[in-house]
């Protein structure tokens, strides 16, 4: 049986934050449509892979193939524009804009798509409703509860209808209900559209949500054990 | 003195552990208040002269007690810019020093003693600028007064003392909120108002202005030959009177742009600017209400140039020479030169802090496929939006003073001035341009690997 | 796990009204998913003892249009032994016994590799932890279905957990098992 060829791949990334190598030679794969959680310790390289595979950093070696075509050989224009318009990204805090409501903070890739501004909201609005936040959607990320952010951003990342989403720790900050209902917000939207997940995770009950997991230890990915 | 000692220490380290903001911050606080010391000096040197002297400088502008009390007045009116300077600098790395103290306090440390290190952090600064400005100002007057009065040395030991202890003061007052909730602080929510700090920055210019008239009224002793006392008095009120306007006009107008703007923003840096603006229209207005006051002193000033320079040239029955007068101009409008040059300084400051605060959440926006341009399209409207509205009124109000004294001087209005508030504006936005190479710098994906 | 005590869980279905074995059964797998359904046997002997020790008493039969059936009711000893129980406090864990602790430490004295058992062992509940997910994330899911699959995540979790300290940890393990 001959695998797919994968929609994002990296083979052999090596970074290191000043003296400190976070990537020693990791390589992973992400199919299309697949939920693949990246898991290990704190410091094990899990950000940094990322970073790396969503075009924000570039790796020092080795490199990331998106849809054909190599992220590490593209100018950072381009790279931004594909992470505006091809990725979306959840943090597990400050991605919002703090001084934005809900729902202009939701609105915002849309306007830097050139959707006009009611437009804009509207669709917004239909996101916030889906993950539950519409009763919230004119307060500000401060006056939010932790969960509600999280879903306010999960919002934003999923408006502009991206083929990746990267979430990194998306329910590090969250009480163990709250960050259910992210996942589960972010599970369901995932497979009716087809999106594809990178998400770190040092929680296993999150990494469960997943297809597939892939453990990072010092940079590199080790093997897992055979599954039954 | 051992618990002094410690917090002294203590301080120290804690300055020495910080990033490069803070070294800025010492920088341009040492810089400010050598400024303050200088200026303050020269007034107090000035002051201390009683009735008629030979004094080498200024073609004999500081000769005569009237003229002398106006050149007090004008370095006393320098003193606003430079205090609104100082502001922005005590702004720099304000949101860590917050957090910084806030753990102290979390860790244990009493409400004195946090004040006390706080201030101890703002002092040395002060105390280096005001011992610089003080030690080149005296080799500066021996050169220049042979035997200088015991009141005037009085004065300038005053001054130099008093700048680091005002220092130190205003950076433990700056903390009262740390103090009091250190929670509050650590997780800086809720709202901000800025209503504390400008009020402060009126207190400045108020107590100036005080000082001002009790140096012209000491100075100017019973001026029978100056029938035409009243005109410099009033004009100062009305400078006084539009600039502490400026301070709640910038606010407002901030507010008003941004709550108008935000609903019918179309891009998304006008979106961000507007909403920004909506939520903290206080954050600039101390160095906004500067521009706003040299914007009207100046175009004032050069209404008023204009007609007198037309008088003086006019040459009928002059008291002294043409240079005396043309001198005296040139001094007033090097000193709003300096004035204009400071307040310049506090915005770029101002936006480059505002950068490094938000730092964080930049970074994520970057991530996020924001374009940098349109983070730095939203960063300069930040300072254009605001800026336009009061900027086109302080133009008015030093327009009307211009075409006030040329109507007093029965000569015609030099419309030319009211072309100064948009030189003004436009420079304005080259300061706040100087920032946009730090954004980039600013959006590292570094930044997103810490909380 | 606590072990469940099928009695008490058979009083329970039968505070509702008399039932008779097969619906009991039904009724059990119904409320109580993911858990090991239950034999039929198992709850036809179940309730003979019941019978016995004067918790529950034969009701009649029912034949309903089928086979007969017997039907059976709880007695007011039986409802009052219910709420004892219900009301008891579980012991929490009195006895650690640790199937994957006691295979650790049999592989370290016998030269195994329990690094390797380890890895696998986590592989395997990761599995399982992935299943109970997809259970209990699917569309439609009941609450009991989702606090079901929960209450063994969070097991597996635990397990998960110390089976990763315990694998950090294991050239110390392994030097304080050969000293003894």
């Amino acid at each position: 049986m001959s695998r797919p060829v994968p929609l994002l791949s990296a083979s052999g990334l090596t970074k290191a934050h000043g003296r400190t190598p976070a990537l020693r030679g990791a390589s992973v794969e992400l199919h299309e449509g697949e939920i693949l959680a990246v898991t290990g310790a704190s410091g094990s390289g899990k950000s940094t892979l990322l970073h790396c595979l969503a075009g924000i950093v570039r790796p020092d070696e080795g490199s990331v193939t998106y849809d054909g075509q190599r992220l590490t050989d593209l100018p950072e224009k381009r790279l931004s524009e594909l992470r505006r318009t091809e990725f979306g990204v959840v943090f597990q805090f400050g991605q919002l804009i703090p001084e934005l409501t809900a729902l202009d903070n939701v609105a915002l890739p849309l306007l830097l798509a050139g959707t006009d501004r009611a437009g804009a909201r509207a669709r917004a609005g239909e996101w916030l409703e889906r993950f539950g936040v519409r009763g919230q959607q004119d307060l500000r990320p401060g006056e939010l509860s932790g969960g509600q952010a999280q879903r306010t951003a999960l919002a934003r990342a999923l408006v502009t209808g991206p083929k990746v989403v990267f979430a990194d720790e998306p329910t590090g900050a969250l009480d163990s209900l709250s960050g259910e209902q992210v996942m589960t917000a972010l599970v369901h939207t995932a497979r009716e559209s087809g999106t594809s997940v990178l998400l770190i995770t040092h929680d296993a009950q999150v990494a469960a949500y997943a297809d597939r997991e892939v453990q990072l230890r010092d940079g590199a990915v080790t093997p897992l054990g055979v599954t039954a | 003195m051992s618990s002094l000692r410690s917090d002294l220490r203590l301080a120290w380290e804690l300055t020495r552990g910080s990033d490069r903001g803070e070294w800025w911050r010492v920088a341009l606080t040492a810089a400010g208040a050598a400024l303050a010391t200088g200026f303050a000096l020269a007034a107090v040197a000035l002051a201390s002269l009683r009735g008629s002297y030979r004094v080498p400088v200024a073609a004999g502008l500081l000769d005569e007690p009237g003229t002398r009390s106006g050149v007090i007045v004008g370095l006393l009116l320098l003193l606003v810019p430079v205090l609104g300077f100082l502001g922005q600098c005590a702004r720099i790395g304000a949101v860590h020093r917050d957090r910084r103290l806030a753990g102290l306090r979390l860790a244990g440390a009493t409400p004195w003693q946090v004040r006390r290190i706080a201030a101890l952090e703002t002092g040395p600064a002060c105390l280096l600028g005001s011992a610089v400005a003080t030690g080149f100002s005296v080799l500066l007057l021996l050169r220049q007064w042979d035997r200088p009065t015991a009141l005037a040395w009085v004065g300038i030991a005053l001054v130099a003392a008093a700048v680091p202890v005002l220092g130190a003061v205003a950076g433990a007052l700056a903390l009262r909120r740390v103090v009091a909730s250190p929670l509050g602080w650590v997780r800086r929510v809720g709202q901000r108002n800025g209503r504390g700090p400008g009020l402060l920055f009126l207190a400045g210019i108020l107590l100036v202005a005080v000082v001002a008239l009790l140096a012209v009224a000491t100075t100017s002793t019973p001026a029978a030959n100056r029938p035409n006392g009243g005109p410099p008095l009033q004009l100062m009120g009305m400078v006084l009177a539009v600039g502490a306007g400026a301070v709640w006009l910038s606010g407002a107008t901030a507010k008003a742009t941004g709550r108008l703007l935000a609903v019918r923003a179309r891009s998304a840096a006008t979106l961000i600017a507007a909403e920004r603006l909506r939520d903290d229209p206080w954050s600039a207005a101390r160095t906004h209400a500067a521009v706003l006051l040299v914007t009207v002193a100046g175009t004032g000033f050069l209404g008023i140039r204009q007609v007198l320079s037309d008088v003086v040239h006019s040459g009928r029955n002059l008291s002294a020479s043409t240079s005396y007068y043309t001198t005296g101009l040139d001094l007033t409008g090097a000193a709003i030169a300096v004035a204009f040059a400071i307040t310049l300084s506090g915005l770029a400051v101002g936006t480059a802090e505002s950068l490094a605060t938000r730092r964080r959440g930049l970074a994520a926006q970057a991530a996020a496929g924001v374009p940098r341009t349109v983070l730095g399209r939203a960063l300069l409207l930040e300072t254009a939006l605001p800026l336009a509205p009061a900027m086109l009124l302080s133009g008015l109000g030093g327009t009307a003073i211009g075409a006030w004294y040329a109507l007093l001087a029965g000569r015609p209005v030099p419309w030319v001035i009211a072309l100064a508030p948009v030189a003004v504006y436009a420079a304005c936005l080259l300061a706040a341009a100087t920032s946009l190479p730090l954004l980039r710098r600013s959006v590292r994906p570094g930044e997103l690997r810490y909380a | 796990m606590i072990a469940m005590s099928t009695r008490h869980i058979l009083l329970g279905l039968l505070a509702s009204g008399p039932s008779h074995g097969y619906d009991l059964k039904r009724r059990h797998d119904e409320r109580f998913p993911q858990a090991r359904p239950l034999a039929y046997g198992q709850v036809y002997t179940t309730l003979q003892r019941l019978v016995r020790d004067g918790l529950a008493e034969v009701d009649g039969t029912d034949s309903d249009g089928g086979p007969e059936r017997t039907m059976y009711r709880a007695t007011g000893e039986g409802t009052h032994e219910l709420s004892r129980w219900a009301a008891e406090i579980a012991p929490p864990a009195p006895f650690v016994t640790n199937e994957i602790f006691a295979k650790v430490v049999v592989s370290i004295l016998s030269g195994g590799d329990p690094a390797a058992y380890l890895s696998a062992q986590r592989a395997a509940h990761m599995e399982r932890m992935r299943e109970l997910t997809a259970v209990k994330a699917a569309k439609g899911a009941d609450l009991a279905t989702v606090l079901s699959a929960d209450y063994a995540l969070n097991h597996l979790d635990a397990d998960l957990r110390w089976m990763s300290t315990t694998a950090a940890r294991l050239t110390t393990l392994t030097a304080e098992v050969d000293a003894v």
